[in-house]
């Protein structure tokens, strides 16, 4: 495994390579001082990419390449402290705000879960990867990525466009939008907000079954939705004046005929579903 | 009465108290019954099968090339008594009341659930299975797919509530506790569920998961719940939309 910590974690990170099992690009190398690249271990299997982070904003694109590139002004800051340590001294862990990149069997983990910091993460990965990523107090973009994508934010937006993987998308307080080109057939999907809008655009002739709970708010959609409520998901209980059935306030519907499942939850926001 | 003696009942003819009070409670069971009521009203309805025309031509014409073959060695074809179409026709319609009434006669004794109980056992075995193993994958997609698949479990199996129970608790992904959590509804006829359901309320600290909790616990008339709920709604760090939802739940189950 190669590991790689930026920002007050370690000493030097040309000493932390282990023997090249996978190629990493010295960082001394790159072109652009902010930036670093980490290979997959096996470029051949599927990979994945998994982002945790407290304060920054995260941004990751699909591109036409093997290797995942990232890119921070956290990584400038650090090699720029390096520089500057004088002759026959080595700095102490002290300050945060470090980003700590791992690669293991395939999945690169880039991680700052320190609460100091902020600014953007800029990642770049072949299209066909998956990638989840956490943030708390800051937005996710995914754009054109075609493997599952997991994205979870509390207080900022969550955004995934011109892709066609999987999608699992949540947000507290920001708004979940994805745009979707096609899908990957038989995955289920799944978006919610507590306090946002739900903007979902999907292919024309996707085939679902789509599962709406809406509180205080309505779905819009230009698709020819059938509203079935054939399947309710009900509660029973057993009261001393008999047994109680209540129906849950979830609205059931197909797309052109019905197909995997897709769940729209937001207790504070709208859904809006367009046709592509 | 389990639902099990009630399906052995249901294809007994189904009768008694105990029968009619578990149909009172249970949906599937209800279901299941007016399902078995209309297979039946429609095998009853099926007309008496008449072989077709065709049947007599393509016979007519076996014969008559078998006939050609022998017109050589034989002058004068021999006619037997049972190749006339009206005992052909008496035939069939004979052998097809036997099948009919053997067909009753297995129905009337009450005995035959065995194939028919085995088969939907392993139905039921069968999307256990798939929920169970759905629900392990390490892809998020997949597992949500495998709470989907738990709709479709048997209301009293235990296997799936516990995976559903355990995807409530500790899955790694919200989407796929929240859809876990309306999947409880499907097991709500048991009492550990609604347990559940609280004891993973205090653990939760995802907003809409813990909302959809503590809907779930109203739905249930979970009385227990009201001191979790106290707590929960007079907590400071916890998210506004929760506090304000465990105190409307609050109201509602009193």
């Amino acid at each position: 495994m190669n590991r790689f910590l930026i920002g007050g974690m370690m000493v030097a990170l040309g000493a932390l390579q282990t023997p090249a099992q996978n190629p990493v690009q010295n960082p001394a190398q790159n072109q652009n001082p902010a930036q670093m690249t980490v290979a997959f271990s096996n470029p051949s299997q599927p990979r994945k990419l998994v982002v945790k982070t407290m304060m920054h904003r995260v941004t990751i694109k699909g591109y036409d390449g093997k290797d995942a590139i990232i890119e921070s002004s956290a990584i400038s800051e650090r090699r720029r402290r390096e520089r500057n340590v004088p002759p026959g001294m080595h700095p102490l862990n002290v300050g945060g705000g470090g980003i700590e990149v791992t690669e293991a069997n395939n999945v690169v983990t880039v991680s700052a879960e320190s609460f100091f910091g902020g600014g953007d993460i800029q990642i770049q990965v072949p299209v066909e990867t998956s990638v989840t990523v956490n943030t708390v107090n800051n937005g996710v973009s995914v754009e054109n990525i075609s493997g599952e994508i997991d994205v979870e934010s509390v207080n900022g937006g969550v955004s995934v466009t011109n892709s066609s993987g999987a999608v699992l998308a949540t947000s507290v307080n920001g708004k979940v939008t994805v745009a979707l080109d096609k899908v990957a057939p038989g995955k289920a999907m799944s978006f919610s907000t507590m306090n946002g809008t739900i903007d979902v655009t999907l292919p024309a002739d996707i085939k679902a079954n789509l599962k709406m709970k809406v509180d205080n708010g309505d779905v819009y959609t230009d698709f020819d939705v059938k509203v079935t409520n054939d399947r309710f998901d009900t509660t029973q209980s057993n009261t001393e004046k008999g047994v109680r059935i209540r129906g849950n306030k979830t609205t059931y519907g197909t797309i052109n005929g019905g197909g995997p499942e897709m769940q729209f939850t937001t207790f504070n926001g709208r859904v809006l579903i367009h046709k592509k | 009465m389990t639902c099990e003696q009630a399906r052995i009942q249901m294809l007994g003819g189904g009768e008694g108290k105990d029968f009619a009070e578990h149909l009172a409670s249970c949906e599937s069971c209800r279901n299941e019954v007016s399902r078995i009521g209309t297979l039946w009203q429609s095998l009853d309805l099926l007309p008496l099968e008449e072989p077709s025309g065709k049947v007599r031509d393509r016979f007519y014409e076996m014969l008559g090339a078998y006939r050609q073959g022998l017109a050589a060695a034989e002058t004068r074809p021999v006619r037997h008594w049972w190749t006339a179409p009206a005992w052909q026709v008496a035939a069939a319609a004979g052998l097809l009341a036997a099948g009919l009434g053997i067909g009753y006669g297995m129905r009337g004794n009450g005995q035959p659930p065995a194939e028919v109980s085995q088969l939907r056992e392993e139905v039921a075995n069968m999307r256990q299975l798939v929920a169970l193993s759905l629900m392990q994958q390490q892809s998020a997609s997949d597992r949500l797919r495998g709470v989907s698949w738990a709709y479709r479990a048997e209301p009293s199996d235990r296997e799936v509530l516990g995976a559903l129970v355990t995807a409530v608790n500790h899955d790694s992904n919200v989407n796929v506790r929240l859809a876990a959590v309306d999947a409880l509804r499907r097991f709500s006829a048991s009492p550990e569920t609604g347990r559940a359901a609280l004891q993973s309320l205090s653990k939760q600290t995802t907003p809409i998961v813990q909302v959809a909790l503590i809907d779930l616990l109203v739905d249930l008339k979970n009385p227990e719940a009201a001191p979790e709920l106290r707590r929960l709604s007079g907590n400071e760090t916890a998210n506004e939309g929760v506090r304000q939802r465990a105190q409307w739940a609050l109201e509602r189950l009193q």
